[in-house]
């Protein structure tokens, strides 16, 4: 994967409140970064990814690159910010290509990096299936592919390792880690804390309101571990998955 | 099962073909029967007869039901997407039971006596009235099922509308039959005002034509699309609005045809996938094929409602290819 690395987007969020769901978050990810949103369910992740990628409304303030995103018009945003929902549901059976390359509308269709995408997400094999007829694991990744496909430099992604395989979440946080290497902002809620210890930063969002924001260490202390998710933490030597 | 690329190109060259055999069928079945020379000397004005039953009875005729199915086909194909559901049908949203009402007021009225044009256009002001109040109901802007939820309670108000008229004097029968056969749908006796009142639709078909390749991206998601590029507010108000006019031109000037805009898309996507870049001008000659031959049925059969045929004909069909769906 080469990304374009020629216009680096930082993300910025002021005070981003959507009534009954997320309250007041105001956050901010340089290029280059990759920051991990954790919080227990109904905390508000989806909610925020979805206002920082423009989808929902909110009030306050979302600015891509320093520029409010309700200043861009449509095939802008789609050039600029990639966002892959956490549940993939499809009604009609396009091929796993086709809907990979929609990744390329904001670019009139331009085909590029399309197989890139595929082989990224280790679709190959399954290029011609339709994507109706796929496991929850295999339609995630192709959405996955269709967001890689984007180029975007701002790349949100909810819950992309919930439906994987350790091997393939492993490898989607090798992309995310090449893909910052290269300059893009990367923006990923995940449940699986042990793998949100390897990122560079944490946002934990608890009850619709931005309890910390920092390095791993200091974002998933014991306190914050037992006060927000109800749960005791220890370290031990356990099971480490690597890429072979 | 659907085809292969290389495959699919050549179903809308079969479709075309298809469609002008069964025109050149329609124009020459019926009480008077025309061989294919003596329907050509007819539209060049050689043979009297012949160019009097075609030109004021037939061809109209066949335009209409081109023009129909087409409009429906069509309409079909953009409630599906915009409603991400291929079970999604031209009629949910009040279009042409707002046409029924309209034109069931019409004729109990006595209007639609006055001139043959009050019909018409009666049933195109239901329509619109009919979409106009789903659209007010379901508030600007909101989301596909209140959408939805607005339409099926319309739809329901409309139909009682219509079935109060019916029921209301029942001792009318001669009036409560045109109701009925209106209802039921049908292309006989269409002329080329009828031809004049469909003209919108191919307006409309030219408007959709560039759209096929949102719809791709509408029909797996509203947010995705819209994260992808799509202006997906102004997508919708497209589609709506193109869709309404479609079903509520094809329902003014042959009644209410049902199972077409299911049936069409359904079927061709079956045969050559999802993309919309191909369906749409494939649902357009499909739906204009399907109706033309339902009509040819519906006067081989005696006269049968087309609506009657177009789901006697459809439901089997629909029901064969899903069996053979894997």
């Amino acid at each position: 994967m080469a990304p374009e690395t020629r216009t680096l987007i930082s993300l910025e969020i002021a005070g981003a409140t959507v009534p009954g769901r997320i309250r007041g978050i105001s956050l901010r990810l340089a290029p280059g970064s990759i920051v991990g949103l954790v919080g227990p369910n109904g905390s508000g992740k989806s909610t925020l990814l979805a206002v920082a990628a423009g989808i929902l409304p909110a009030t306050g303030a979302v600015l891509w690159a320093d520029r409010p995103i309700a200043s861009l018009d449509p095939l802008e945003r789609g050039r600029s910010a990639a966002w892959v929902p956490q549940e993939a549901r499809f009604e009609f059976g396009f091929s796993v290509r086709s809907v990979v390359a929609q990744g390329r509308f904001a670019h009139g269709d331009d085909g590029e990096g399309v197989d890139e995408a595929i082989a990224a997400m280790d679709l190959a094999g399954l290029a011609s299936r339709p994507v109706n007829r796929l496991s929850g694991g295999e339609r995630q990744r192709v959405l996955m592919a269709r967001a890689l496909a984007t180029r975007a430099p701002l790349q949100l992604w909810d819950e992309p390792l919930a439906a994987l395989d350790p091997r393939h979440a492993l490898e989607v946080l090798f992309l995310a880690r090449r893909l910052a290497d290269a300059g893009s902002t990367v923006l990923l809620s995940l449940q699986d804390l042990r793998l949100a210890h390897c990122l560079d930063a944490l946002a934990l969002v608890e009850k619709g309101a931005l309890r910390s924001f920092g390095p791993p260490s200091e974002v998933l202390t014991a306190e914050a571990l037992a006060s927000v998710f109800g749960v005791r933490a220890r370290t031990v030597p356990g099971l480490i998955f690597e890429l072979p | 099962m659907s085809l292969s690329a290389r495959h699919a190109r050549w179903v809308l060259p079969a479709a075309i073909l298809l469609l002008a055999t069964a025109a050149l069928l329609s124009l020459g079945i019926g009480d008077v029967r025309l061989s294919p020379a003596r329907i050509w000397a007819g539209l060049l004005d050689r043979d009297s007869m012949a160019s009097t039953v075609i030109w004021q009875i037939r061809l109209p005729r066949v335009l209409v039901g081109v023009l129909v199915g087409a409009a429906l086909g069509a309409a079909g194909l953009i409630m599906q997407a915009y409603f991400r559901n291929s079970l999604a049908s031209p009629d949910l949203l009040g279009v042409s039971t707002g046409g029924a009402a309209g034109a069931s007021i019409a004729i109990a009225s006595g209007w639609a006596a006055i001139s043959l044009w009050s019909l018409p256009a009666a049933a195109l002001a239901g329509s619109f009235l009919a979409v106009g109040a789903v659209l007010i109901l379901a508030r600007r802007g909101a989301g596909t099922e209140r959408l939805l939820l607005a339409g099926v309670a319309l739809n329901a108000l409309l139909g009682a509308v219509t079935a109060y008229i019916l029921s209301e004097s029942t001792d009318l029968f001669q009036r409560n039959a045109q109701i009925l056969f209106w209802l039921m749908g049908g292309l006989e006796d269409r002329m080329g005002m009828h031809v004049m009142i469909a003209l919108p639709i191919p307006l409309a078909a030219l408007l959709l034509w560039p759209l096929g390749r949102q719809m791709d991206l509408l029909s797996l998601g509203e947010a995705e699309a819209q994260s992808l590029g799509v202006d997906v507010r102004r997508l919708r108000r497209r589609l709506i609005a193109i869709a309404t006019v479609l079903t509520a031109t094809a329902t003014a000037v042959a009644g209410t045809i049902g199972f077409v805009g299911l049936v069409v898309p359904h079927i061709l996507r079956l045969i050559v996938g999802p993309e919309h870049r191909r369906l749409v001008p494939l649902t357009l000659v499909g739906g204009a094929l399907f109706v033309l031959v339902c009509d040819v049925v519906s006067r081989m059969a005696g006269n049968l409602r087309l609506g009657i045929v177009t789901a006697l004909v459809g439901g089997p069909f629909f029901l064969w290819l899903l069996r053979r769906e894997p």
